[in-house]
């Protein structure tokens, strides 16, 4: 860069003045291309491949690229190792351009290169790193094994080899476009393709019919007959804390709204008896009981639910279901609360979408855990957790439009699945 | 100098002579592993207040899965945990299991507990590693490192691929296993039992880490309940809580195990407790490789999957901790109303708060790798 690429200008018009200018670019790119220096940077899956690479077997440092650097100020090459999702993608934009020139962008794993599995159906993950700052280099694979990653930094290194004086490295642009589905641009051109080399074919195989009236392939289609196997029974669950069937009498005789839903038309006693051991009882409760029935379960020294696995809900047509999983880490058993939250319809259609449509109260008071649980619910369903001391968005940006997880959510950015 | 208006997240209001100020650690940053962001509120050099801020690789999983067969979500799963994907499979497979009522033939079951112990041991080498690596020793890394591959190689050959397996399905796996799968393993357990020695030695009583850890992070064992937590970091609080043993899956109700537990919660015993889950692990596979059936179907008869409608639920002890999958089926079909996961790091990250309020920076980073935290299975 800067007084290196002046060389030819004042050497050109010297006799012999180009095997100097030759010999500058031998030796800059010799050093250039035998010494990258990555950035430490990973989101995901690829990150642990790239540190495999980095190891004792592999050995990245072969190719000289062992030294990964954290501050950007200091590295060379940036290998995009993982997922990148809209939120991420500022941060890597801004990565990018703290990397004093020339530097160099290896996007690896399918999920740079165009999404990768997270292409359909997604709010979030952004299809390509192309779509934000320049690539020199893709490595395809889910994630690419270490000499897949090597096979990447050779051909980086082909590609620094081939700058010189006169055209030296240029820095690109940021682009900040709207992702683009390449996937299927790329099977649209493919059938295309398909079509148009049917169309060329067809004479030829009318006439290879003519010819051959009878013709029959040789090769017959085998069927593998698959083996058949005995079924063996699964092995019963041992039996811990209180059986469901009394979890269900203690919680009836207390609360009158607790039901079982039992997609039956037997009594639900005999329905929760005949339960297998290991599968956990799953109560419905009205809204107003729920805050009571959870602080019951707790602080009943015959329930003692002192562990909450976990908050979520399921958005259905007209309601919500919350589902508030705890478990008695002392005694075993388990407890499922499912609340049913019925949409606020008063809600002009319109606003439906960007609105919070159910109320229901918290729980982080007695179980701390419950409070992040309860903003990813929140954030997912729109659905307002009274007396929540901290309720924002926990995975999406703040100015974020819409609740992702509801049935009716859509987004610009969006892809249906090709059936 | 108080402050009047706090960023968003923080809580404590209180009185100070020192100036306070806020640092942002991440989304990049090489101890955060990978895209977490902190915030953090400091007195000094003392961390007063800690808010996580997550959803740098939130990647709409449990969306997407609403229009996936459940078939093709056994391989996102693989994604959510990297470290423990094959226990991942697992997890998802079992509740599967569930709805569609089918059993697993006796090998098949032998194949499951071997593999799960052997990406238990990975994971587990892969935290030896970053906790060296993060207390200034890289050694370590090029250590842990170097018998994972030794697992690798053998999941490689095993299930065809290194990382993301994608290897188990209902009522079985998708291959049987080859002929040498027990004589590597044996003979990598050999070698794992020297190589463990040596790591111990070279680790547990150094100095350095001592200092750095003994008494740093504690959690308490009511806040380990309190917040969700389970696994390695709820069992280093001395809370005996294994769903290998509370609600056994597989075969893990017939072998011979212990659970160790540590009662300190301090970083020293959230190290100590890995390590020696690795002996158990070891423990468990010399079990499995002697009473691994030579003959015998290794899968049950394979079926359709289609879940009737109901709601199911499975948990597993993945090697970060409790792993649960919760399937809501609406309608009898071969795709899932709503498949939500269930992570162990969540609630570590939610308690990190709590271990590290009061202490140092730097000593922020030494938690953190023993919280041994893989962010996208928390963000999803």
């Amino acid at each position: 860069m800067g007084i290196i690429n002046l060389a030819p200008k004042v050497l050109d018009p010297i006799p012999g003045g180009k095997y100097v200018v030759n010999a500058i670019d031998y030796v800059v790119n010799w050093a250039r291309a035998n010494s990258i220096w990555p950035l430490t940077y990973g989101t995901s899956c690829c990150a642990i491949e790239m540190m495999s690479s980095s190891m004792a077997r592999y050995d990245i440092a072969r190719f000289g690229s062992e030294v990964f650097r954290s501050s950007p100020r200091q590295a060379d090459l940036f290998i995009l190792a993982g997922t990148i999702t809209r939120r991420m993608a500022p941060a890597i934009q801004m990565l990018w351009e703290q990397i004093p020139g020339p530097k160099y962008v290896i996007a690896m794993g399918a999920c740079t290169i165009s999404g990768g599995p997270f292409i359909y159906d997604n709010y979030s993950v952004v299809r390509g790193a192309q779509n934000l700052i320049p690539v020199d280099v893709f490595v395809p694979g889910c994630p690419p094994r270490p000499e897949a990653l090597f096979h990447g930094l050779l051909t980086l290194r082909e590609k620094i080899l081939k700058e010189t004086c006169r055209e030296p490295w240029h820095e690109g642009d940021i682009r900040n476009v709207s992702t683009m589905d390449r996937y299927r641009e790329a099977a649209k051109t493919w059938a295309a393709l398909e079509q148009m080399k049917d169309e060329e074919m067809a004479d030829a195989r009318a006439k290879f019919k003519e010819e051959h009236p009878d013709y029959k392939s040789p090769y017959k289609p085998v069927r593998i007959k698959k083996e058949e196997f005995p079924e063996v029974e699964r092995v019963a669950c041992k039996r811990y804390g209180m059986s469901q069937l009394d979890i269900y009498k203690k919680l009836k005789a207390k609360f009158q709204s607790v039901t079982v839903h039992t997609h039956s038309e037997d009594p639900i006693e005999d329905v929760v008896a005949a339960m297998p051991a290991d599968r956990p009882l799953e109560v419905m409760i009205d809204v107003e009981d729920y805050l009571g029935a959870v602080e019951y379960v707790k602080n009943d020294p015959e329930f003692k639910m002192d562990f909450l696995i976990d908050v979520t809900a399921i958005d259905y047509d007209d309601h919500f279901d919350l589902v508030t999983q705890l478990r008695s880490i002392e005694i075993g058993h388990k407890v499922f609360f499912c609340v049913q939250i019925k949409k606020d319809f008063n809600i002009p259609e319109a606003d439906r979408p960007t609105s919070l449509l159910g109320k229901v109260p918290t729980i982080s008071h007695l179980y701390p855990g419950a409070e992040v649980k309860e903003r990813e619910v929140y954030d997912m369903f729109g659905i307002d957790f009274e007396g929540h001391p901290d309720q924002r968005r926990i995975f999406l940006d703040r100015d974020f439009v819409g609740y992702p997880l509801r049935k009716d959510f859509t987004h610009p950015e969006m892809i249906r699945r090709p059936v | 100098m108080s402050i009047t208006r706090l960023p968003p997240g923080f809580k404590i209001t209180r009185e100070t002579n020192t100036e306070e100020f806020f640092i942002n650690m991440g989304p990049q940053h090489p101890s955060t592993h990978g895209a977490l962001r902190l915030t953090l509120r400091m007195d000094g050099e003392t961390i007063v207040e800690l808010v996580p801020h997550f959803g740098y690789i939130h990647r709409g999983m449990e969306k997407q899965a609403e229009s996936m067969s459940y078939l093709q979500y056994i391989a996102l799963s693989d994604r959510q945990d990297y470290l423990t994907a094959i226990q991942n499979n697992l997890g998802v497979v079992i509740a599967l299991e569930k709805g569609m009522n089918v059993g697993v033939p006796e090998k098949g079951e032998y194949i499951r507990v071997m593999l799960q112990e052997l990406g238990r041991i990975a994971s587990h080498l892969v935290f030896f590693g970053c906790f060296g690596g993060d207390l200034g020793g890289q050694t370590c890394l090029l250590f842990g490192f170097k018998e994972r591959e030794m697992i690798h190689d053998i999941l490689e050959e095993v299930t065809g691929s290194r990382l993301t397996t994608n290897f188990f399905r209902p009522g079985g796996s998708r291959y049987d296993v080859p002929e040498t799968f027990i004589p590597r393993v044996k003979a990598f357990l050999d070698h794992l039992e020297d190589a463990m020695r040596d790591y111990e030695r070279f680790l547990s009583k150094n100095i350095i880490v001592l200092e750095r850890s003994v008494g740093i992070g504690v959690l308490s064992k009511e806040d380990a309940i309190a917040y969700g937590c389970s696994g390695p970091v709820l069992r280093a609080s001395g809370v005996e809580f294994d769903v290998r043993r509370a609600n056994p899956y597989s075969i893990y109700d017939q072998l011979d195990f212990d659970i160790p537990v540590f009662h300190n919660g301090d970083c020293y015993d959230r190290y100590k407790i890995r390590i020696a889950e690795i002996h158990e692990s070891m423990k468990i596979l010399r079990q499995c490789v002697e009473k691994f059936p030579k003959e015998g179907p290794w899968r049950s008869k394979e079926k359709p999957v289609r879940l009737p409608v109901g709601r199911y639920y499975s948990e597993i002890e993945t090697a970060k901790g409790l792993y649960a999958t919760y399937v809501v089926a609406a309608t009898t079909g071969e795709k899932p109303y709503r498949i939500h996961t269930r992570g162990p790091s969540f609630p570590h990250i939610a308690a990190l708060n709590k271990m590290a309020q009061g202490h140092k920076i730097s000593d922020l980073v030494t938690i953190m790798a023993t919280l041994d935290p893989v962010i996208p299975e928390i963000d999803r």
